[in-house]
């Protein structure tokens, strides 16, 4: 019939389509505008905008108001749940959310523009800070905690482990709680002949990456001496066949507590709270500690901080320091479009900076040592300035 | 089977527009899905790029998967796709068709509304509480199960390697298992509504004729169903592969090409859901995204295959 | 021998042939083969079982305990902390998916239209159906990732609301509305079509009036499972919706959540406090969906014309 018609019709819905997809994915720049979210009387506040740092530890909380929303690593979670919750009795007419998800995912958020702030494990390399629409942002540390090493071994209470040990059980080169290079950890005490099982995370984790940079540190090819960690330091590892994979950490955890002989890598707070019992490690000093708020705090102390708050805790120096501890930060950008919504967001920051950090240790948080702290609150002046 | 409808000319002019326009609409809708399809093709293609750039076609075969080495492999996981795929097909079909041709040519009609809700309680449950399930009774269960089939057939030639050592309940048999209990309402709903359509005269035929009532189902209601069974079945299929939380959960995160089923493996879409939280970098991105594009291809592939197989089959029984 | 059939019987019952001339091999073929269906039943009846046991088992104490808190009052902001409720993730579950089934249903509907009364064997219509097929395997987290890159990123911090995840759920579910609506209407006999036009109705009429109240059932039974899936999918709502805490009714501008985003970040969270919402969360799930379709399947019925 009318075929010609017809087909020029399809043809022509087709190159529609194609020009709508090349407008779909381009990078509009629309998008960096943060329509206003914040309640309607938000205005009334942005009288006094606090730009400077010895302020900023003077912000009445309870006068914040907006809405954030926020992404990213999922190690500090529980610690910004908290705060939002007790932050959400004192400042009604603000409402902050944080959708976890990952380091990469919240990354990936703010990169485009569709988050307010994000929360990352680890460090953004150089090459790909050109990818960032909001252009320049600040590295914000908020909490630290340690990542302790669980196991599941009835009768033994007190375990210790090198790193030359651990090594060899994540890599699978012993395989019975009994050999020679576990005991030699620990003297005196009777290792049964269990057979040991590795649990690990299948989801991609700033708790692998951390633990596993520690362990390329202290026993990789670069360390001195040079050790035999041979899978490297990243979110995800190429294990070798035979480890149980778990989802998050309490998917380690719950492998650890089901399986007698079992051992894995959990942060404390998932780790007491599936009554685990973790071991001590040896840190840099020689000395086996165990993963202690107090201990990751003295592993802070003992590290060398950069000019942009960025830095790596594990392996860290001093006698008292915890050698699997784990950082993180909350990044931001410096350009905000809009002051509410700036104020807002360093005031939310702020708040975990000093009054979070009180109470940080009651869900198994370490705080930030107190020079840590104000560096970052010098930061966080930054955003929006 | 085509028909002239009826002339036109004599519709008021009103009805002819109302008639266009309805037409029209179809259309439309057909162009829209069409358009969606190509943009998710279209977009799915251009995020995956990267990677195919410093990998190329090595990408498809490569079995290892190491992005810290900057070594992108899929094939793993298209393995492991495949044989979950197939596994929650081969145990699902049965039993869907059972449940099916149950409900409508065995079940009195009281029970029959009590099986409809039974396939609707299944299709409610939602894909996460399935993973979990798995997770927490399914493969601690089937751990023992492994260990004991594992040790029937060890030694023997094949059975033996398909049914090989164990150290986990998640593995592609557990994995398959819950696909296929996942996959069973869509296959037996349609079905279902497929078989009921089947013409009262066309069964009562072949009873007339002496048939038992198996007779009757394999002489008047599948062929008049298999084309209809046929696409449920595809999209059950559809499914199973693109499965992405209750596969993650049970499957074992272990990228392995192993003919032991019983061994730990990893999927397409599952590494997607577990890697992408955590893929900071352009290029790692592009290789999950490149995953999602390696299922379409796949999907693509494997729908061109049944198609021709099923014409040819149908052909056969409907003896068109 | 044979009994005959009067056509004015009810499809449902059995009239079985008089089995006696029937060789013994043919008979035990038939029970064989009755027995084996009845078991495919009892299989999954019994998976069912222990899936829903689990569910309650676990989530029971929590929906009861916290009654009725647990279906007025939001999302308790810390996982650690307990206290009700999950009002927020029951309206989110609600709008978004009633938002899908809106966009998914009718456009899915229609598409199956034209490929059976219009399109047919027209090769633009066997693309389009090959392609709906393919997209039926597409997994619910590259539907995410889809509207995340082409919707959400380029409206920026608006782009992360309800609406956002209705797309990436009808995305989810037009495949399966698409080509079973299609199967359902290809089912319907040709000489209904053909009666209609002899009595003068045009295509447009015929399908309205005539073949699509006939498929209605069956059409209803497929767009109920695509409405199950998308009611119970998390991957694509991860990207799209936000994480919200507070209830919000609004679809189209606002962070939202839905029962299957609570019920796999609290499952992923150690407290047990969370444990039990998650477990709460997915009995909720399953009880308010199984309401749904049962409501649903009530409705059909009463509209159905040729049953």
């Amino acid at each position: 019939m009318n075929t010609v018609r017809r087909r020029l019709a399809i043809a022509g819905i087709i190159s529609l389509s194609l020009v709508a997809a090349a407008c779909g994915s381009d990078d509009n720049s629309s998008s960096a505008t943060a329509a206003p979210t914040t309640a309607g009387e938000a205005a009334a506040t942005t009288a006094a905008a606090p730009t400077d740092t010895a302020a900023s530890t003077d912000v009445d909380f309870s006068a914040l108001k907006g809405s954030l929303i926020a992404s990213g690593a999922t190690f500090p979670k529980g610690f910004y749940d908290d705060a939002i919750a007790t932050l959400a009795g004192i400042a009604s007419g603000l409402t902050v959310e944080y959708g976890g998800g990952g380091s990469g995912k919240g990354r990936s958020d703010l990169q485009e523009q569709v988050v307010d702030f994000a929360g990352t494990d680890g460090v953004v390399k150089d090459a790909d800070k050109a990818a960032y629409k909001g252009g320049e942002f600040v590295y914000v540390p908020t909490v630290i905690a340690p990542i302790t090493m669980s196991y599941n071994l009835p009768g033994v209470d007190k375990l210790q482990l090198s790193p030359k040990s651990i090594s060899a059980i994540f890599q699978l080169e012993v395989t019975k709680w009994n050999d020679p290079i576990i005991a030699a950890d620990n003297p005196g005490v009777t290792l049964p002949a269990t057979d040991i099982v590795v649990a690990r995370r299948a989801d991609g984790s700033g708790t692998t990456e951390n633990f596993s940079k520690f362990l390329d540190a202290a026993y990789g090819p670069n360390a001195t001496p040079p050790g035999t960690w041979k899978l490297g330091g990243a979110s995800e590892l190429e294990w070798p066949d035979g480890t149980q994979a778990g989802d998050g950490n309490s998917g380690v955890a719950q492998i650890i507590s089901s399986t007698e002989g079992a051992i894995g890598y959990v942060d404390l707070s998932d780790a007491k709270a599936n009554n685990l019992t973790f071991a001590s490690v040896m840190n840099k000093a020689g000395k086996y500690i165990e993963p202690t708020l107090d201990a990751t705090t003295a592993a802070a102390e003992g590290t060398k901080i950069n000019d942009d708050l960025t830095f790596f805790l594990g392996w860290a120096d001093g006698d008292a320091a915890y050698p699997i501890a784990a950082q993180t930060w909350i990044i931001a950008y410096t350009k905000q479009a809009d002051p509410a919504k700036a104020e807002a967001i360093r005031g939310f920051l702020t708040y975990l900076l000093t009054d979070a950090q009180k109470t940080a240790s009651d869900i198994d948080y370490a705080p930030l040592p107190a020079e840590l702290q104000t560096k970052a609150l010098a930061n966080i002046a930054k955003i929006g300035a | 089977m085509t028909t002239t409808p009826a002339d036109l000319t004599d519709l008021r002019p009103r009805r002819q527009i109302l008639d266009r326009a309805f037409r029209g609409t179809t259309l439309l809708a057909g162009a829209l899905i069409l358009i969606i399809l190509v943009l998710i093709a279209y977009t799915v293609t251009n995020k995956s790029l990267p990677v195919f750039r410093s990998e190329g076609f090595e990408f498809f075969t490569q079995r290892r998967w190491a992005p810290n080495n900057e070594i992108y492999g899929a094939l793993s996981f298209i393995y492991g796709t495949a044989i979950t795929a197939l596994l929650a097909v081969a145990i699902s079909v049965p039993v869907s068709l059972g449940i099916a041709l149950f409900t409508t040519q065995v079940a009195p009609l009281r029970m029959k509304k009590w099986l409809v809700s039974l396939t609707d309680l299944v299709a409610v449950v939602p894909s996460v509480v399935f993973g979990l399930w798995g997770i927490i009774f399914l493969a601690p269960k089937l751990l023992g199960v492994y260990k004991n089939v594992s040790g029937w057939f060890h030694g023997w030639p094949i059975l033996g390697d398909i049914f090989g050592r164990t150290g986990a309940g998640r593995t592609f048999m557990t994995a398959g298992l819950i696909l296929s209990v996942m996959i069973t309402p869509i296959i037996t709903s349609i079905s279902r509504e497929v078989i009921e359509t089947c013409p009262q005269a066309d069964r009562d035929g072949a009873l007339a004729l002496g048939a038992t009532r198996w007779e009757m189902i394999t002489g008047a209601v599948l062929p008049h169903s298999m084309s209809g069974i046929v696409g449920a079945v595809m999209l059950g299929l559809g499914r199973a592969m693109g499965e992405t939380i209750a596969v993650a959960l049970v499957i074992g995160s272990s990228p392995n090409i192993t003919a032991n089923l019983f061994a730990s493996g990893d999927s397409l879409p599952s590494v997607i859901a577990f890697q992408w939280g955590e893929a900071t970098t352009e290029i790692k991105r592009s290789a999950l995204i490149a995953m999602g594009l390696t299922l379409f291809l796949i999907t693509i592939v494997i729908n061109l295959l049944a198609t021709a197989v099923v014409n040819r089959a149908t052909k056969r029984v409907q003896g068109t | 021998m044979a009994v005959v059939t009067s056509n004015l019987q009810p499809r449902t019952q059995q009239l079985a042939a008089d089995l006696t001339g029937i060789s013994g091999r043919r008979r035990t073929k038939n029970r064989v083969m009755t027995v084996l269906m009845a078991l495919c039943v009892i299989i999954v009846g019994a998976a069912l079982l222990l899936v829903l046991t689990t569910v309650f088992a676990k989530g029971w104490s929590i929906v009861s305990g916290q009654f009725p808190a647990w279906f007025t009052k939001d999302i308790q902001l810390a996982p650690r902390r307990p206290g009700p409720g999950m009002k927020a993730a029951i309206i989110g579950t609600a709008v978004i998916t009633a938002m899908a089934t809106l966009i998914a249903v009718p456009l899915g509907i229609l598409g199956a239209v034209y490929l059976n009364e219009y399109g047919r064997t027209r090769l633009f219509a066997r693309i389009m159906r090959f392609f709906a097929n393919v997209m039926a395997g597409v997994p619910s987290i590259v539907m995410g990732l889809f509207i995340y890159v082409f919707w959400v990123v380029p409206r920026g911090i608006n782009g992360l609301n309800g609406f956002s995840g209705a797309l990436a759920l009808a995305c989810l579910m037009l495949p399966i509305v698409v080509r079973s609506s299609e199967e359902m209407l290809r089912l319907v006999p040709q000489n209904l079509r053909d009666a209609s036009y002899a009595l003068g109705g045009s295509t447009s009429r015929t399908t309205v009036r005539v073949v699509l109240p006939t498929a209605a059932p069956g059409i209803i039974s497929g767009c109920l499972l695509a409405v199950a899936r998308a009611a119970g999918e998390t991957a694509p709502l991860i990207f799209t919706i936000g994480a919200a805490k507070r209830t919000n009714w609004n679809v189209l501008s606002g962070t939202n959540t839905s029962l299957s985003m609570q019920i796999y970040g609290n499952a992923k969270e150690s407290f047990l406090t969370a444990q039990q919402r998650a477990w709460g969360a997915a009995l909720t799930l399953i009880l308010l969906a199984f309401a749904a379709t049962l409501v649903a399947r009530l409705v059909a019925a009463r509209l159905s014309r040729t049953r």
